[in-house]
């Protein structure tokens, strides 16, 4: 049956006009976990706010297992579903460099649209930035290309290079997160914590 | 109880279930079992071993022979031009593009129709589309296109084309006549000559953040 | 979760609450679109559809574009991700409009000015800019959605923009705490 868009049970566009529906839900639980605030993004790395924590790994876990789940119903199919191919040297990189981004300028482009659409300014700078970042690295591409596609791994699921089925994972995984979740909480009594 | 107790107890329970249950690896089929049995019951697939001699002698370029023996077998012999797919690699990832594909005309053929239909009826379920099989497989090619034989007694003029036909195939082909050649029929098979159905292809959706 | 406790301190969502929630719009973004959510991707239509626009000739003999269309079909801005950071915006917007969080400011810690913390916001996203596409995604579209399809990709990515985040806020601590 799934994914509806891949298999032609809806068309373009209403997969699109989907899309921007999602996008509403997205931005709606974005704002109301309080993303929309660059302090308490930037709590998760002073410990004294680990909201992000909290919200990011509880989504990805819960994404996942309904997944599994989906497919396991034979719901969705999985091989049809997008997974996003690894090169490993480019996406260590590329995260470090988001991880500077991130401390300096206390958002993530999805949360920055979320607070610039509730009117902080900081947010409406950081997205300039962000184009600014596009623009430099398209301009600047043969500069960066041979990084871009160093170790190219293919669409790689780490259940595989493991070699245990998908569930297993998910499993070690969750049971990583829940830790994280209260190791969190311990952490958050220890620092001095004010809501943004 | 907070609401990561509650968290807690149903991500665990449902990752201990997933855990424990077997992946799901399974393809679905898009055809009913009602849709494939008509299929099989007009034939539409299977394609004389005439209408694919003309086509390799014309050196049609819309058409892929696969061979759906195995490769010990297919470098005994194979038709010109062919590929070996065996019938144990048939669902490998790497074959997907040449069985799924909108352009061409896969001929499926074996020894004799049996398995090189098996072939065909699980990539009509997954959905495949422009597969086919050689009527009679190898054994029946031999027969009337490599070694025509004259049919004896009053025989119709349409006959004496496939006759002719056959026999002018099978020198191009290297059968074991050789007899006065007669001039290439292309009046072989009257049968509606199946087309290439285009397939949209089921490409994954394109990620890209 | 509108609930206020105290007056005029606007509470958020509960956490693992609004996680699962989350959790539930990526589930349907794949389910649906057989994709995973993100928001660099439409930064990225964007900058491709207006340098074409702006300077045609250069888009087209210039690699980073050329690629681009190899990948994707038809207009950058009749793009998934397009629409939905569309819809981003909306929902962010109605969250906050019912949260009576609407206003226009400036947050930083008391410690800076507002103009550090603008540069910074700058500088920032750019970072964030350029990162994001080597990492093939952001936080969204490379490690949240890789986490739901157990891409080892957008597992690593995560914990570069993690660890990379956790190894600077040092040096950073005076613009947070």
């Amino acid at each position: 049956m799934g994914p509806l868009a891949v298999n032609d049970i809806i068309s373009p566009n209403t997969n699109f006009l989907l899309a921007f529906i999602i996008g509403i839900a997205f931005g709606l639980v974005l704002e109301q976990s309080g993303f929309s605030s660059s302090r308490k993004l930037a709590g998760l790395f002073y410990g004294y706010d680990m909201v992000v924590l909290k919200v990011f790994f509880t989504g990805g876990v819960t994404a996942m297992l309904g997944l599994l789940f989906f497919s396991l119903f034979g719901w969705v199919d999985l091989n049809l579903v997008y997974v996003n191919p690894t090169f490993l040297a480019s996406a260590i990189v590329g995260g470090l460099i988001m991880g500077a981004g991130f401390i300096m300028g206390g958002f993530c482009p999805g949360t920055s649209f979320c607070g610039a659409a509730i009117g902080k300014l900081d947010a409406m700078i950081f997205i300039v930035g962000l184009f600014i970042g596009v623009y430099i690295f398209a301009f600047g591409y043969p500069m960066f290309e041979t990084l871009y596609k160093a170790t190219p791994m293919g669409a790689q699921k780490i259940s595989t290079m493991l070699d245990i089925s998908d569930g297993v994972f998910a499993l070690i995984l969750v049971v990583v997160a829940l830790g994280m979740f209260y190791a969190a909480e311990w952490v958050e009594k220890r620092f001095p914590r004010e809501e943004y | 109880m907070k609401p990561l107790h509650y968290l807690t107890m149903v991500l665990l329970i449902l990752a201990l279930v997933i855990a424990l249950v077997p992946q799901n690896t399974t393809r679905p089929y898009k055809l009913t079992a009602e849709e494939l049995l008509a299929e099989i019951r007009t034939g539409t697939q299977f394609i004389s071993p005439d209408e694919v001699a003309d086509k390799i002698i014309r050196k049609d370029p819309s058409i892929q022979l696969i061979d759906v023996r195995n490769p010990r077998e297919f470098d005994m012999f194979s038709l010109p031009g062919s590929i070996n797919i065996p019938l144990q690699d048939l669902l490998a990832e790497k074959n997907v593009d040449l069985l799924n594909q909108g352009s061409k005309m896969n001929i499926l053929y074996s020894n004799g129709s049996t398995e090189a239909n098996e072939a065909w009826l699980l990539t009509r379920q997954l959905g495949y589309q422009n597969n086919y099989v050689l009527q009679g497989g190898l054994n029946y090619w031999t027969e009337t296109i490599l070694n025509p034989q004259k049919t004896g007694g009053v025989i119709s003029n349409d006959e004496i084309a496939k006759y002719n036909f056959r026999h002018a195939a099978s020198k191009s082909l290297g059968g074991g006549d050789a007899s006065t050649a007669a001039p290439a029929a292309s009046t072989a098979g009257s049968t509606p000559k199946p087309g290439v159905v285009p397939v949209k292809k089921k490409k994954k959706a394109s990620g890209g953040c | 979760m509108e609930t206020t406790d105290r007056p005029k301190k606007l509470k958020y969502m509960n956490p693992y609450i609004g996680g699962v929630l989350l959790g539930l719009v990526l589930l349907a973004a794949n389910f649906i679109s057989g994709r995973g959510l993100g928001a660099s991707g439409a930064i990225k239509s964007v900058v491709v559809a207006s340098t074409q626009a702006v300077a045609p000739k250069y888009a087209e003999r210039t690699k980073y574009f050329k690629e681009y269309h190899e990948e994707h079909s038809g207009s950058p801005m009749k793009n998934w991700l397009v629409f939905q950071m569309l819809g981003v915006i909306v929902g962010g917007f109605a969250s906050g409009a019912l949260a009576g969080r609407l206003k226009f400011k400036v947050e930083h810690s008391p410690k800076i000015t507002s103009r550090r913390r603008l540069l910074f916001a700058l500088l920032g996203g750019i970072l964030f800019g350029i990162g994001s596409q080597l990492g093939r995604g952001c936080t969204s579209g490379s490690a949240l959605s890789g986490i739901a399809v157990i891409s080892f990709g957008g597992i690593i990515t995560m914990m570069g923009i993690f660890g990379g985040a956790y190894a600077l806020a040092y040096f950073f601590r005076r613009n947070w705490i």
